[in-house]
Protein backbone atom coordinates (compact mmCIF):
# COMPACT_ATOMS: atom_id res chain seq x y z
CA UNK A 1 0.00 0.00 0.00
CA UNK A 2 2.80 2.39 0.83
CA UNK A 3 4.59 0.73 -2.07
CA UNK A 4 1.63 2.01 -4.57
CA UNK A 5 1.19 5.63 -3.01
CA UNK A 6 4.92 6.43 -2.68
CA UNK A 7 6.36 4.50 -5.47
CA UNK A 8 10.12 4.33 -3.27
CA UNK A 9 10.80 0.84 -1.27
CA UNK A 10 12.74 2.83 1.00
CA UNK A 11 10.31 5.31 1.78
CA UNK A 12 7.43 3.15 2.04
CA UNK A 13 9.71 0.46 4.37
CA UNK A 14 10.29 3.84 6.28
CA UNK A 15 6.41 4.76 7.06
CA UNK A 16 5.57 1.09 7.38
CA UNK A 17 8.85 0.75 10.38
CA UNK A 18 7.08 4.38 11.59
CA UNK A 19 3.42 3.35 11.30
CA UNK A 20 3.87 0.16 13.77
CA UNK A 21 6.16 2.07 16.17
CA UNK A 22 3.40 4.80 16.74
CA UNK A 23 0.72 1.99 17.12
CA UNK A 24 2.95 -0.06 19.39
CA UNK A 25 4.09 3.05 21.57
CA UNK A 26 0.53 4.87 21.52
CA UNK A 27 -2.41 2.15 21.44
CA UNK A 28 -0.97 -1.04 22.51
CA UNK A 29 -3.24 -0.78 25.53
CA UNK A 30 -6.54 -0.24 23.07
CA UNK A 31 -8.34 -3.53 22.12
CA UNK A 32 -6.63 -5.65 19.65
CA UNK A 33 -10.21 -4.96 17.47
CA UNK A 34 -9.02 -1.31 16.85
CA UNK A 35 -5.46 -2.37 15.92
CA UNK A 36 -5.43 -2.76 12.24
CA UNK A 37 -7.86 0.16 11.45
CA UNK A 38 -5.61 2.54 13.97
CA UNK A 39 -2.27 1.27 12.15
CA UNK A 40 -3.79 1.54 8.80
CA UNK A 41 -5.03 5.42 9.64
CA UNK A 42 -1.47 6.07 11.26
CA UNK A 43 0.21 4.68 8.05
CA UNK A 44 -2.01 6.38 5.32
CA UNK A 45 -1.00 9.65 7.60
CA UNK A 46 2.99 8.67 7.36
CA UNK A 47 1.88 8.51 3.98
CA UNK A 48 0.49 12.05 2.96
CA UNK A 49 3.05 13.59 5.47
CA UNK A 50 5.97 12.28 3.31
CA UNK A 51 3.81 13.38 -0.04
CA UNK A 52 3.84 16.67 1.79
CA UNK A 53 7.44 17.10 2.46
CA UNK A 54 8.22 15.69 -0.67
CA UNK A 55 6.16 18.34 -2.73
CA UNK A 56 7.28 21.23 -0.41
CA UNK A 57 11.11 19.94 -1.19
CA UNK A 58 10.53 19.64 -4.58
CA UNK A 59 9.24 23.20 -4.63
CA UNK A 60 11.86 24.60 -2.28
CA UNK A 61 14.81 23.41 -4.68
CA UNK A 62 13.35 24.35 -7.69
CA UNK A 63 13.87 27.98 -6.07
CA UNK A 64 17.66 27.28 -5.11
CA UNK A 65 19.90 28.36 -7.83
CA UNK A 66 21.88 25.28 -9.78
CA UNK A 67 20.15 22.81 -7.33
CA UNK A 68 18.77 20.23 -10.12
CA UNK A 69 20.13 17.60 -8.23
CA UNK A 70 18.21 15.44 -5.80
CA UNK A 71 20.51 15.53 -2.58
CA UNK A 72 19.03 12.08 -1.50
CA UNK A 73 19.76 10.68 -4.76
CA UNK A 74 22.97 8.78 -3.82
CA UNK A 75 25.25 7.01 -5.60
CA UNK A 76 24.01 3.98 -7.15
CA UNK A 77 25.41 0.25 -6.24
CA UNK A 78 26.59 -1.13 -9.47
CA UNK A 79 25.10 -4.56 -8.26
CA UNK A 80 21.78 -3.06 -8.50
CA UNK A 81 22.10 -2.98 -12.27
CA UNK A 82 23.57 -6.31 -13.06
CA UNK A 83 20.62 -8.58 -14.15
CA UNK A 84 19.14 -11.21 -12.48
CA UNK A 85 20.16 -14.58 -13.73
CA UNK A 86 17.07 -16.63 -12.33
CA UNK A 87 14.78 -17.95 -14.36
CA UNK A 88 11.71 -16.29 -16.08
CA UNK A 89 8.91 -17.67 -15.92
CA UNK A 90 6.15 -15.91 -18.07
CA UNK A 91 3.47 -16.28 -15.94
CA UNK A 92 5.25 -14.64 -12.95
CA UNK A 93 6.37 -12.15 -15.22
CA UNK A 94 2.79 -11.60 -16.69
CA UNK A 95 1.07 -11.36 -12.78
CA UNK A 96 3.76 -8.64 -12.34
CA UNK A 97 3.04 -6.76 -15.02
CA UNK A 98 -0.83 -6.92 -14.50
CA UNK A 99 0.48 -5.71 -11.09
CA UNK A 100 2.26 -2.84 -12.43
CA UNK A 101 -1.14 -1.73 -14.73
CA UNK A 102 -3.25 -1.90 -11.61
CA UNK A 103 -0.73 0.45 -9.81
CA UNK A 104 -0.81 2.41 -12.42
CA UNK A 105 -4.15 2.64 -12.71
CA UNK A 106 -4.56 3.28 -8.74
CA UNK A 107 -2.22 6.32 -8.43
CA UNK A 108 -4.57 7.87 -11.51
CA UNK A 109 -7.33 7.32 -8.49
CA UNK A 110 -7.78 10.14 -6.10
CA UNK A 111 -6.75 9.78 -3.50
CA UNK A 112 -10.00 9.03 -1.06
CA UNK A 113 -10.83 6.22 -3.61
CA UNK A 114 -7.41 4.72 -3.89
CA UNK A 115 -7.37 4.29 0.03
CA UNK A 116 -10.56 3.08 0.40
CA UNK A 117 -10.15 0.62 -2.50
CA UNK A 118 -6.88 -0.85 -1.21
CA UNK A 119 -7.77 -1.11 2.64
CA UNK A 120 -10.76 -2.86 1.75
CA UNK A 121 -9.84 -4.97 -1.28
CA UNK A 122 -5.87 -5.19 -0.30
CA UNK A 123 -5.92 -5.14 3.10
CA UNK A 124 -9.10 -7.24 3.94
CA UNK A 125 -10.83 -4.60 6.22
CA UNK A 126 -14.57 -4.55 6.34
CA UNK A 127 -16.22 -1.51 5.87
CA UNK A 128 -16.59 -0.29 9.22
CA UNK A 129 -12.49 -0.44 9.83
CA UNK A 130 -11.99 1.15 6.70
CA UNK A 131 -14.18 4.23 7.83
CA UNK A 132 -12.66 4.16 11.08
CA UNK A 133 -8.84 3.64 9.07
CA UNK A 134 -9.77 6.40 6.82
CA UNK A 135 -11.83 8.64 9.21
CA UNK A 136 -14.95 8.73 7.53
CA UNK A 137 -18.33 7.54 7.50
CA UNK A 138 -19.23 3.68 6.39
CA UNK A 139 -21.18 5.31 3.39
CA UNK A 140 -18.59 7.49 2.55
CA UNK A 141 -16.02 4.06 2.39
CA UNK A 142 -18.88 2.48 0.18
CA UNK A 143 -19.33 5.59 -2.00
CA UNK A 144 -15.51 5.43 -2.73
CA UNK A 145 -15.15 1.87 -3.01
CA UNK A 146 -17.51 1.52 -5.67
CA UNK A 147 -16.52 4.32 -7.63
CA UNK A 148 -12.76 3.30 -7.35
CA UNK A 149 -13.95 -0.38 -8.52
CA UNK A 150 -16.34 1.14 -11.25
CA UNK A 151 -12.82 3.36 -12.48
CA UNK A 152 -10.55 0.60 -12.63
CA UNK A 153 -12.56 -2.14 -13.74
CA UNK A 154 -13.31 0.62 -17.24
CA UNK A 155 -9.33 0.86 -17.39
CA UNK A 156 -8.16 -2.37 -16.45
CA UNK A 157 -10.88 -4.87 -18.00
CA UNK A 158 -12.71 -7.40 -15.52
CA UNK A 159 -9.55 -9.97 -15.37
CA UNK A 160 -6.68 -8.00 -17.32
CA UNK B 1 0.13 -6.66 20.51
CA UNK B 2 1.36 -9.81 19.02
CA UNK B 3 2.95 -10.21 15.24
CA UNK B 4 -0.41 -10.71 13.70
CA UNK B 5 -1.70 -7.52 14.71
CA UNK B 6 1.57 -5.77 13.35
CA UNK B 7 0.55 -6.77 9.69
CA UNK B 8 2.47 -10.14 9.51
CA UNK B 9 -0.50 -11.47 7.06
CA UNK B 10 -2.11 -8.63 5.39
CA UNK B 11 -5.42 -9.10 3.94
CA UNK B 12 -7.21 -11.50 6.28
CA UNK B 13 -9.57 -13.44 3.82
CA UNK B 14 -11.73 -13.92 6.22
CA UNK B 15 -12.95 -10.73 6.10
CA UNK B 16 -12.79 -10.41 2.30
CA UNK B 17 -15.97 -10.85 0.25
CA UNK B 18 -15.10 -10.35 -3.44
CA UNK B 19 -18.19 -9.36 -5.24
CA UNK B 20 -16.42 -9.74 -8.70
CA UNK B 21 -14.21 -11.48 -10.62
CA UNK B 22 -12.25 -7.95 -11.04
CA UNK B 23 -12.18 -7.62 -7.37
CA UNK B 24 -10.81 -11.41 -7.18
CA UNK B 25 -8.29 -10.92 -9.96
CA UNK B 26 -6.94 -7.48 -7.54
CA UNK B 27 -6.68 -9.40 -4.78
CA UNK B 28 -5.06 -12.10 -5.93
CA UNK B 29 -2.41 -9.86 -7.95
CA UNK B 30 -2.02 -8.16 -4.37
CA UNK B 31 -1.61 -11.22 -2.80
CA UNK B 32 0.98 -12.31 -5.14
CA UNK B 33 3.21 -9.41 -4.62
CA UNK B 34 3.13 -9.61 -1.36
CA UNK B 35 4.29 -13.91 -1.34
CA UNK B 36 7.11 -11.99 -3.62
CA UNK B 37 8.87 -9.42 -1.68
CA UNK B 38 12.42 -9.73 -1.75
CA UNK B 39 14.16 -11.50 1.28
CA UNK B 40 15.71 -8.15 2.05
CA UNK B 41 12.34 -6.58 2.02
CA UNK B 42 10.63 -9.20 4.91
CA UNK B 43 13.77 -9.32 6.80
CA UNK B 44 13.51 -5.33 7.40
CA UNK B 45 9.84 -5.88 7.82
CA UNK B 46 10.40 -8.34 10.46
CA UNK B 47 12.81 -6.40 12.47
CA UNK B 48 10.53 -3.47 12.55
CA UNK B 49 7.70 -5.55 13.79
CA UNK B 50 10.51 -6.94 16.28
CA UNK B 51 11.14 -3.44 17.40
CA UNK B 52 7.47 -2.11 17.47
CA UNK B 53 6.65 -5.20 19.75
CA UNK B 54 9.99 -4.36 22.06
CA UNK B 55 8.17 -0.87 22.30
CA UNK B 56 4.75 -2.20 23.19
CA UNK B 57 6.45 -4.37 25.88
CA UNK B 58 8.69 -0.81 26.85
CA UNK B 59 5.44 1.25 27.08
CA UNK B 60 3.44 -1.58 29.75
CA UNK B 61 5.96 -0.24 32.20
CA UNK B 62 5.66 3.07 34.43
CA UNK B 63 6.74 6.28 33.15
CA UNK B 64 9.27 7.14 35.80
CA UNK B 65 11.01 3.72 34.88
CA UNK B 66 10.74 4.65 31.48
CA UNK B 67 13.30 7.66 32.18
CA UNK B 68 16.22 5.86 32.57
CA UNK B 69 16.06 4.80 28.73
CA UNK B 70 15.91 8.28 27.31
CA UNK B 71 18.80 9.92 25.83
CA UNK B 72 20.08 13.54 27.78
CA UNK B 73 18.52 15.60 24.90
CA UNK B 74 15.21 13.74 25.49
CA UNK B 75 15.78 13.70 29.52
CA UNK B 76 16.26 17.96 28.80
CA UNK B 77 13.17 18.17 26.72
CA UNK B 78 11.09 16.23 28.68
CA UNK B 79 11.83 18.27 31.40
CA UNK B 80 11.01 21.00 29.49
CA UNK B 81 7.82 20.12 28.46
CA UNK B 82 7.63 19.04 32.51
CA UNK B 83 7.23 22.55 33.41
CA UNK B 84 6.12 23.75 30.33
CA UNK B 85 3.24 21.69 31.75
CA UNK B 86 3.47 22.63 35.48
CA UNK B 87 3.75 26.37 34.74
CA UNK B 88 0.69 26.42 32.45
CA UNK B 89 -1.56 24.69 34.68
CA UNK B 90 -3.89 26.77 36.30
CA UNK B 91 -2.44 26.92 39.66
CA UNK B 92 -4.00 30.13 41.31
CA UNK B 93 -7.29 30.25 39.35
CA UNK B 94 -8.43 27.10 40.74
CA UNK B 95 -7.58 24.44 43.48
CA UNK B 96 -5.97 21.76 42.08
CA UNK B 97 -7.64 18.18 42.56
CA UNK B 98 -6.62 15.44 42.53
CA UNK B 99 -8.23 14.48 39.04
CA UNK B 100 -6.39 17.37 37.33
CA UNK B 101 -3.14 16.29 39.02
CA UNK B 102 -3.54 12.63 37.45
CA UNK B 103 -4.51 13.85 34.50
CA UNK B 104 -1.74 16.12 33.99
CA UNK B 105 0.64 13.01 34.72
CA UNK B 106 -0.99 10.64 32.07
CA UNK B 107 -0.63 13.99 29.29
CA UNK B 108 2.82 14.28 30.37
CA UNK B 109 3.40 10.03 30.01
CA UNK B 110 1.64 10.24 26.97
CA UNK B 111 3.71 12.80 25.17
CA UNK B 112 6.48 12.01 26.67
CA UNK B 113 6.89 8.65 25.32
CA UNK B 114 6.66 9.91 21.56
CA UNK B 115 9.76 11.03 20.31
CA UNK B 116 7.95 12.73 17.61
CA UNK B 117 6.84 15.31 20.65
CA UNK B 118 10.49 15.20 21.66
CA UNK B 119 12.01 16.23 18.47
CA UNK B 120 9.48 18.08 18.08
CA UNK B 121 9.89 20.51 21.65
CA UNK B 122 13.75 20.18 20.46
CA UNK B 123 13.35 21.91 17.02
CA UNK B 124 10.80 24.55 18.25
CA UNK B 125 11.61 25.32 21.42
CA UNK B 126 11.52 29.11 21.14
CA UNK B 127 8.08 29.03 18.96
CA UNK B 128 6.70 27.42 21.97
CA UNK B 129 8.07 29.45 24.48
CA UNK B 130 6.83 32.58 22.14
CA UNK B 131 3.16 30.56 21.93
CA UNK B 132 3.16 30.70 25.44
CA UNK B 133 4.42 34.13 26.00
CA UNK B 134 1.97 35.22 23.17
CA UNK B 135 -1.23 32.97 24.91
CA UNK B 136 -0.59 34.57 28.33
CA UNK B 137 -0.29 38.30 27.70
CA UNK B 138 -2.89 40.89 28.22
CA UNK B 139 -4.64 41.55 24.79
CA UNK B 140 -4.21 45.09 23.85
CA UNK B 141 -6.52 47.91 24.91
Amino acid sequence: MAQVALRDPDDALDVVQDAMLKLARNYASRPAAEWRPLFYRILENGIRDLQRRRSVRKRFMTWLPGAKEDPDNEAQDPLENVADSGPEIPEVLMQGQAMEKLEESLRALPARQREAFMLRNFEGLDVAETATAMGCSEGSVKTHYSRAVHTLRDQLGEVW
Amino acid sequence: MNEQSLGQSPGDPRTVEPQTAFEERSRALFQDSVESLSFATRSRLTRARHAALDAASAGRRPWFLRVGFLTPAGVTAAAVLAAFLWMGSPVGQHVVTVADGQSTLEDLDMVASSDDTIDMLQDDLEFYDWAEKDANSEPAA
